[in-house]
Parts: C-alpha cells; structure tokens; sequence
C-alpha cells in the first residue's frame, strides 16, 4: 500500500514534469485518491479514430505496480479489443505481460498503438474483430469512423 | 466463485458469457493463493531423503540419483512454483549466504555490480522511478543480513522476509530488471540463444518472458543474472535421462560470470574449474529448489 502510494506519486510528479512531451496524452489524478486516474487520448492519425478524444478510468490495485493497472475506456469505441459496453480492453500488458517497467503514461501510448494495429483474432468485440477478419476493411472503417464521431467528437450546434 | 457454483444452470450460462479477462485474473490469483497455502515462497531446509520419499513409487533411476546426490549433498530447500523460483531460490540462496560468511568484501563487489545495473538501465531508455524501488529494497536487505548495523537480521527474520510478498517479491523483481537490462545491453550475445526458444525479438523477449512477475527462467536468464551480478551459479540436474553405460550419474552445469571479478577468485587465472559456485540450485524439470552441500 504504502510501495504503491510512493510510486504513483513519483508518476504524479513526472506527469506533472513531461506534460508537453506528449501532447496526445492528458494523464489526471483525481483530486482525492491517487488510486483513480483518467485520460483524454487522440486517436491516432490515419485510423478511423483521427479526430476523436477518448476517456479512460484507471483503477489502481494497491499491489501496483507488480500488478497492473485496470483500464477502460469511458468514450464508446468500436475496436475488435474492446468490449463495445463495458469498455474492457484486451493487452497483454494489461494482463499477464505486465511488468512494473510500464507505467500509467506508456499504458496510454500502448492503448493508442493497439487503436491503431487492432488484434482481430482475439476479439472482445466480435462484430468488429469478424469485419476485420473477414477483410471487410472498409466496414469496419466506417463503423469505427461513426463511432468516433458519435461519441469521441464534440457536438456541433 | 461460490456464488457462480450454486446459482442455477441458466444463469450459470449468463455468468460465462459475462467472463471476461478480469474474472480470469481473479481465478488465476485465486489459484496461486491455493498453492501458496502448501508451499511458503521459501520453505524450510529438508534433509534430502524429504526428496526421496517423494519419488517412493516412482522411477527407479530418479530413486538412484538422489542416491547420488546424497553423497555430495546434505539437505534440500524448496521454493513456490510460481514462475518465480529461480530469482527467488537465488534471492535466498545469495542472502543466506551472506549472512553466514560475513563477506563484506563481497557485499561491496555486488553493489559495485548493482549500480553498473543501474547504469545499464538507466541508457537503455527506463525512467529511475519505474526500477529504483526494488533495487532499493535489494540493497537494503543485503546491509541487514550483515551483522554491523542496528538493522541487522537473523537467519530467522531472513527466512520471515522471503516469505513476506511485499519484500520477497520486490527483489525477485530487482533480479528481473537487471537480467532484463543484462541480456538488453548485449543483446547480439543472447540473440542466437534466445530464437532458440521462442522466435522472438531480444526486446519482445525481455518484454514478455523476462519481466513480468510469474514468467520462467531458462538458462538464459540464469547466464544474464549471473553475469550482470558476477555471481556464479550451479545448476544440478535431476530428471529421468539416463547415460549410455546404464549407470545413473548426476549432471551439475556452473553458469560462470563472463567478467573476470568474480568473488573468491584469488587470481586472474581463466581456469573456470578454480571458481566455485557458493549458489547452488536443484532443477527438476519446470522448477529450481536451493540444494546444501555436505
């Protein structure tokens, strides 16, 4: 508890040091509990999730960082590795791949790389993973790219 | 669990479509948590006939080199099969021995060796605050098991401290990110020997099967953490392979640093035969234990 505490300060304060480096990533505390993070991450260019900004909850265990972080997304996003209600995603570094070298900000970076190379052949999201796998590219372009704009953009007017 | 047991067919149906990799997580720990009732991390020193018994109505060439094996050693210390028990038979294994020897010499040549770790870490691009933690446990309880400091511990408490997660896993963690950082920084060495296991690349392979908690060591995460701490190793094999002239014999295989500092040496001399490992280790295959020498 206290191990996990002392670390996420350490985040904290490199949070606070690098928030320009990456200007697609807005990594927040919540006021009160180091243990609950949010994110705004951009879709990366060229996917069909350009465009939009996308929020995600961190629920910190208090063993971390030998255990992983648990991350959803908040924003509706149509992804094969992401659960279309719950907002569950599956990484192996989220899983069993995770090591304390990772950290809540390169967690982001990896969620934007898997946005960007979905993994459709273990899908969370079926109809979307069966789209990509059965080379309906542009279908699933298109489903993602509605969704984004449904749920990741602001609303005009 | 128990409520997923006892709810009716039906629902116990809805239950598994709502399985997701969380619930698979939770089972995954509910079952190391089963496990770990019957074995501590680190349990106690068993004379090695404990290891005989154990293959009582089993193969007979197994019972016939543990025969062998009691000439040469004395007793047995078992670790938890939990990926984990090679770093954890060596956190153990080094410690103790340290704390029985005294060897402040030595002490002083490893921590040498753990800021080179550092270093090594450091210029391949990992930021201080994700590994500076467990080699700071590390270094702690290497000043504790020696005997001058007002925080010094006896064997007993070294025993309570590998069994206690919150250390016994932060320094199983140190020794990952140092074999880590070795097999990174010389990564043209370890690449043949790493597409012999898997066909993935140095990085991929530190990445999946060096750092997170729970992945098995093979014999090239034992060659890194020995050369990047200048320790030696030996390993003796126990399994079923019999040789040739239908005896059994006992194969030991010494993991020697490839650094020329390495403790106990007396001299510069490159004869690896001088050198001998005060860590040794029993594998069986798919685990390690601690073995003592008569």
């Amino acid at each position: 508890m206290q191990a996990s505490r002392a670390r996420l300060f350490k985040e904290y304060k490199e949070v606070q040091r690098e928030k320009s480096a990456d200007p697609d990533i807005q990594l927040v505390c919540d006021d009160s509990n180091i243990f609950k993070w949010t994110a705004l991450i951009k879709g990366p260019s060229e996917t069909p999730f350009e465009g939009g900004v996308f929020q995600l909850a961190f629920a910190v265990p208090e063993q971390y960082p030998l255990q992983p972080p648990q991350v959803r997304f908040l924003t509706k996003i149509f992804h094969p590795n992401v659960h279309f209600k719950t907002g569950e995603i599956c990484l192996d570094i989220l899983k069993n791949a995770w090591s304390p070298a990772w950290t809540l900000q390169s967690v982001c970076r990896a969620i934007i790389a898997l946005m960007a190379h979905p993994e459709p052949d273990s899908p969370l999201n079926c109809d979307s993973g069966n789209l990509l796998r059965s080379g309906d590219i542009r279908g699933y372009q298109s489903m993602a790219k509605m969704y984004t704009r449904l749920a990741a953009m602001p609303k005009k007017g | 669990m128990q409520n997923k047991e006892e709810s009716g067919a039906s629902s116990e149906f809805d239950d598994w479509a709502n399985f997701g990799d969380d619930d698979i997580m939770q089972q995954q720990s509910d079952i190391r948590a089963e496990e770990a009732h019957k074995v501590p991390f680190v349990a106690d020193k068993e004379p090695l006939s404990a290891l005989a018994s154990e293959y009582q109505s089993g193969s007979p060439i197994l019972l016939e080199k543990i025969k062998i094996l009691g000439e040469q050693y004395a007793a047995i210390r078992r670790t938890r099969g939990d990926g984990n028990c090679f770093f954890r038979s060596f956190m153990f294994s080094y410690l103790e021995h340290i704390l029985e020897s005294q060897d402040k010499a030595e002490v002083d040549r490893i921590k040498a060796k753990v800021e080179e770790c550092r270093k090594t870490l450091q210029s391949l691009g990992y930021a201080d605050f994700t590994f500076e933690d467990f080699f700071a446990l590390f270094l702690e309880q290497l000043e504790s098991v020696l005997q001058e400091h007002e925080s010094s511990i006896s064997h007993d408490e070294l025993i309570i401290r590998s069994r206690d997660q919150s250390v016994s896993d932060y320094v199983v963690m140190f020794f990952r990110f140092v074999t880590s950082g070795e097999i990174r920084k010389r990564s043209e060495f370890f690449e043949p020997f790493i597409l012999g296991l898997t066909n993935a690349t140095v990085e991929q392979f530190c990445k999946s099967s060096v750092e997170p908690m729970g992945e098995e060591s093979d014999h090239v995460h034992i060659t890194a953490l020995s050369d990047a701490l200048g320790v030696p190793i030996r390993v003796v094999y126990l399994d079923r392979s019999s040789c040739d002239s239908g005896g059994a014999s006992i194969n030991h295989h010494d993991f020697i640093p490839a650094s020329g500092d390495v403790p106990n040496a007396t001299s510069v001399s490159t004869e690896t035969e001088t050198i001998s490992p005060f860590i040794t280790l029993l594998y069986r295959p798919g685990h390690y234990d601690i073995l003592y020498p008569k």
